[in-house]
């Protein structure tokens, strides 16, 4: 991407001038488009990204657990517990970079039709469900903030609410209530939850943010306007996306 | 399989192609919907033998390709009957190991273990004769799926077609820049060694005549070589991240300039709906009911908790 960005990282929130304008002939749509509550294309289109290799990378992971779970026996099927929250952390990622109400299952039934529709799980479309569960979980933490709040805390009651709603899915799919181990389930997949998806995502976000590709998201803004000073009107100096996005 | 890629169908045509992949997709979510409800092994069983053959004939299936993805999920599915058997109140039949194997146990863990392969094979069949660009034509046309949306799942499903390259590109090139690797090995390549130093490259090269190449080829070909520590994996998972992301965000503004979702849209190759995919799914779903009613008439149909018949 030569171009300068375009000028979706102008911060406009607050009744600015519509962004710096650098990009002469690029989209006017932005600047409009960032104040609806529904989703930009940008921002879907990251969200399927994020779909498209989580996606890809659990599909490989699979495989290659699979065989650890047959080779732990009877005890395989808590493996999951321990790995379940990997499956989540899509959802506080898409919301820890895009901040908008619906993101986080938006991406995880992104991530599961991905998976099903196109690489194929021996879930079926049940998956979309567990996606949509899921994400939900994770994302009534969030909602409690009000989209506002990116502490760790926040990630961490995410991957608490993530995992319990996770959980009750699971009892109603496969009976685990009436299996002896239902505390250790309980157990492990808190465990989990916190660690593999609220508190990974928070750390993969930061990590993004630190490359500059998400510059031209709420995340990169955020960043822009806390680094200024503080982030109480990021709409009174709207400053052009750092360039080392573009490569 | 080499020729099979994410999202592609098998080249050829049949009458699983054919069908419109929403009614498609309908019926697979439909069939598993209805099979949660049941938890004794024969049902599934009955539909898994008939699923098989139906998908091999219909969809024209190699054997080959069916039995690779019953591998595929067998771990997954024979660790379902394991936990089961062992985790389940009621008389004990036999033993695993330390644990006692109940009967309840082990006709529920049967019977979802079966479930998984019959899921599984339905939905390597839908797969490997949809096309993904003709799915989403499909529930953008029928399910009114928004311009947005679709395009946007469009744009993932073209990054994921490139994703294995990618990522045998990030992985190769992380390779060939890590000098704590090369250094395990004894020494470097003349080529790679010239690399890093930025000296004696031609000469050296010259050399070794065709070290270079060689070496390249064995790295494609094999891929043994390359470092499989978990740091190198998640290294190299990172960096297909952020690729990615940086490609979406170049497609997204792509097809912002092009205006999309500006306005109404006509579809470029429209996916037709008719009547024999009303036939489709009556048989699919006639049969998958039919099975189950037979297996209540036959007194061996359980649900959670109860048996009927």
């Amino acid at each position: 991407m030569s171009a300068p960005a375009a000028p979706t990282g102008s911060g406009a929130t607050g009744p600015a001038p519509t962004g710096p304008t650098t990009a002469g002939p690029a989209t006017a749509g932005p600047t409009t488009a960032q104040r609806r509550r529904g989703l930009t294309l940008q921002e879907l289109v990251l969200v399927a990204a994020l779909g498209v290799v989580f996606g890809f990378l659990y599909w490989a992971l699979v495989q290659a657990w699979a065989w650890l779970q047959l080779a732990m026996g009877p005890l395989g099927d808590l493996a999951q517990h321990v790995l379940i929250g990997g499956w989540m952390v899509v959802a506080p990622l898409a919301l820890y970079i895009v901040r908008k109400p619906g993101v986080g299952i938006v991406a995880e039934l992104l991530a599961a039709t991905i998976e099903v529709v196109f690489i194929g799980s021996p879930v079926g479309p049940m998956l979309l469900l567990v996606g949509f569960v899921q994400g939900a979980g994770a994302e009534l933490a969030f909602t409690a903030t009000r989209y506002r709040r990116y502490g760790w805390g926040v990630f961490v009651a995410s991957g608490v609410t993530a995992a319990l709603a996770s959980l009750a899915l699971g009892t109603v799919r496969f009976g685990w209530l009436t299996q002896d181990w239902f505390a250790y389930r309980v157990g492990l997949e808190l465990v989990s939850g916190i660690v593999l998806s609220g508190i990974l995502a928070k750390v993969l976000g930061d990590a993004l943010l630190r490359t500059g590709v998400l510059d031209n998201h709420a995340i990169g803004r955020a960043a822009r306007a806390a680094r200024r000073g503080d982030g109480g009107d990021p709409g009174a100096a709207p400053a052009p996306a750092p360039q080392q996005a573009g490569a | 399989m080499s020729g099979v890629g994410f999202g592609r169908p098998l080249a050829h045509d049949s009458v699983l192609h054919r069908r419109n992949p929403t009614v498609k997709l309908a019926v697979l979510l439909v069939v598993s919907t209805v099979l949660l409800a049941v938890v004794d092994p024969w049902t599934p069983l009955a539909l898994w033998v008939l699923a098989l053959v139906a998908v091999a004939r219909a969809g024209r299936i190699p054997w080959r390709l069916l039995l690779r993805a019953q591998l595929l999920f067998g771990p997954f599915a024979v660790s379902i009957l394991a936990v089961n058997c062992v985790t389940r109140d009621g008389p004990v039949v036999g033993a695993l190991g330390p644990f006692e194997v109940t009967g309840p146990g082990l006709a529920i863990g049967l019977s979802l273990m079966l479930r998984t392969l019959l899921v599984g094979t339905l939905s390597v069949a839908f797969v490997l004769t949809t096309d993904g660009a003709r799915l989403m034509t499909s529930l953008h046309q029928h399910v009114r799926l928004g311009a947005r949306p679709t395009y946007a799942v469009l744009a993932g499903y073209r990054m994921l077609e490139q994703l294995p390259e990618r990522w045998t590109t990030i992985r190769l090139a992380q390779a060939a820049r890590e000098p704590a690797r090369a250094r395990r090995q004894g020494s470097a390549p003349a080529w790679l060694r010239a690399a890093r130093t930025g000296r004696g490259l031609p000469d050296d090269a010259a050399r070794q005549d065709d070290a270079a190449p060689r070496e390249w080829r064995a790295r494609r070909g094999g891929g043994t070589r390359l470092p499989v520590s978990p740091r190198a994996l998640a290294r190299a998972a990172f960096t297909l991240l952020v690729v990615t992301l940086r490609q979406g965000e170049r497609m997204a503004v792509a097809m912002e300039t092009r205006g999309l979702g500006a306005g109404p849209r006509t579809v470029h190759a429209p996916v037709t709906l008719d009547r024999r995919d009303a036939a489709f799914a009556a048989v699919t779903v006639g049969v998958c009911v039919a099975v189950i009613v037979a297996a209540a008439r036959l007194g061996v149909l359980a649900s959670w908790g109860s048996t009927f018949g």
